[in-house]
């Protein structure tokens, strides 16, 4: 079995890795850098707290996978473990979420402003009106996660050429500089740009780009555990490096990786809002990624003819792609 | 002697120079490995040192290799001031 993989973010080198373990012959084609995409971007965050029963069974494998890759690959992803709150102005929208992952047998608490002040101290009560807290939510720090994923594939025999955009020419064809090289089956995990690859294979999908802003501060010494959004799009964590890594959920429509001083402003407002000790910190840098999205919050996933869909992650690629990698390797392995 | 090339992220000679022989051989991948240009000062104190450092192992010009990204802001801005809140 011969595959092509087109994407070096993390569905993509994910789904070369375990195709490489069930015995493949697997080249993996990034246009610039790996970590260029979305998955060199990312605040990386880790949840299952998904309205849909799939998901939430699929963010629970993707955190298992993490921890046995760490010790399969020996590298360190940088994964801690301090929960992930989502806050809410919307109390009784947030608690139909609440019951409706708790009866697909999720751990999820709803909790009062006061409760999540016992989580976090320097919350602002008065920013939220109700939180739902899932204990086992993670941070993850992307980049190592990648490199991980490069070094384990690469141990395995798989080839990953960076600095190498591939062209699509038909099912089973794809052109590298200038040379057409022919698969049993080419894998399309280009992230924000799966949708271009598809629309030249005739190939029809629903995906749309989000273009999204984030920034990250000075370091402090590690002390806000969970990982925060809130409903109004406003999210932040903390990193093993102390950074307080925070951003705006994106919106969709423009492609582009500019930085704006709008996010910014907006970000400090909502930011010093609901922690209001942050006010004296300093943003160190800020840049912006690119994600493709489905109109159902569903992967894009399965067969369309000769090629496999692994794109259309949207916002939630960190705490999903694994474990559609390990579905899609054994679904390509049985083709 | 151990030569420190970042002192943000405590990077020698030798750490750099250990990445790029792993294969971490243009700007945009040494940074995301390393972390190097990546802590407060960013890159301001050591970005010319890795250029020279990779120049030398890979033999080519520090135009041909290029600067990394930029990001703004050029210097720390803090958030009260960025929410327009200076109380
Ligand atoms: C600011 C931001 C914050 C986020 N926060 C979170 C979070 O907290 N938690 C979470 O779970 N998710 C988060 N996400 C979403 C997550 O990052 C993505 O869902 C995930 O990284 C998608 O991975 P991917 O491998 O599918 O795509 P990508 O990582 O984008 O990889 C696709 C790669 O394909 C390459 N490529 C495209 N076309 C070609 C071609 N023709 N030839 C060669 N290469 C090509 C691209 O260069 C790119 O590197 C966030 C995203 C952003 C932008």
């Amino acid at each position: 079995m011969k595959v092509a993989v087109i994407g070096g973010g993390i569905s993509g080198l994910g789904v070369a890795y375990f195709l490489a373990k069930l015995g493949a012959e697997v080249e993996v084609f990034e246009q610039k850098y790996l970590l260029y995409g979305a998955s060199g971007r990312n605040s990386g965050g880790i949840t299952a707290q998904f309205m849909d029963k799939e998901l939430i069974e699929m963010a629970l494998r993707t955190m298992k996978l993490y921890e046995k890759l760490q010790s399969e690959i020996k590298f360190n992803f940088l994964l801690r473990k301090g929960g992930y709150l989502k806050l809410s102005d919307n109390p009784r929208e947030l608690e139909k979420e609440v019951e409706y992952q708790k009866s697909a047998g999720l751990k999820v608490k709803f909790l009062s402003p006061e409760d999540v002040k016992e989580i976090f101290p320097d919350i602002n009560t008065n920013a939220f009106k109700a939180a739902s807290y899932f204990k086992d939510g993670a941070v993850i720090f992307p980049w190592p996660v990648i490199w991980g994923l490069a070094k384990g594939c690469r141990e395995l025999g798989v080839k990953i050429y960076d600095w190498t955009p591939a062209e699509v020419v038909s099912e089973t064809e794809v052109k590298v500089k200038n040379e057409v090289k022919k698969y049993d089956v080419i894998v399309n995990a280009a992230g924000a740009w799966s949708a271009e690859i598809n629309n030249k294979l005739g190939i029809k999908n629903d995906l749309r780009v989000v273009k999204e802003e984030i920034c990250v501060t000075e370091s402090l010494r590690p002390y806000i555990d969970p990982y925060i959004i809130h409903s109004n799009g406003l999210y932040l964590s903390q990193s093993m490096r102390g950074e307080i890594v925070g951003g705006i959920v994106g919106k969709a429509g423009e492609k582009s990786l500019d930085s704006s001083l709008d996010f910014l402003v907006k970000y400090a407002k909502l930011a010093t809002k609901l922690v209001p000790k942050l006010r004296g910190l300093s943003i160190l840098r800020q840049w912006s990624g690119v994600y493709d999205e489905t109109k159902n919050g569903k992967p894009n996933f399965g067969f369309t003819g000769k090629v496999f869909q692994l794109n259309g992650f949207g916002k939630n690629g960190m705490s999903l792609a694994l474990a559609y990698a390990e579905k899609a390797s054994k679904e390509i392995m049985k083709s | 002697m151990r030569k420190v090339v970042c002192r943000c992220e405590d990077l020698s000679e030798e750490d750099i120079i250990h990445a790029i022989e792993l294969g971490f051989k243009d700007i945009e991948s040494l940074k995301r490995f390393t972390g190097a240009m990546t802590g407060p000062c960013q890159g301001k104190g050591c970005m010319m040192h890795i250029l020279r450092i990779l120049s030398q192992k890979t033999g080519k010009s520090v135009e041909e290799i290029g600067v990394t990204t930029q990001r703004q802001p050029v210097n720390p801005v803090p958030l009260y001031i960025l929410s327009g809140d200076e109380k």
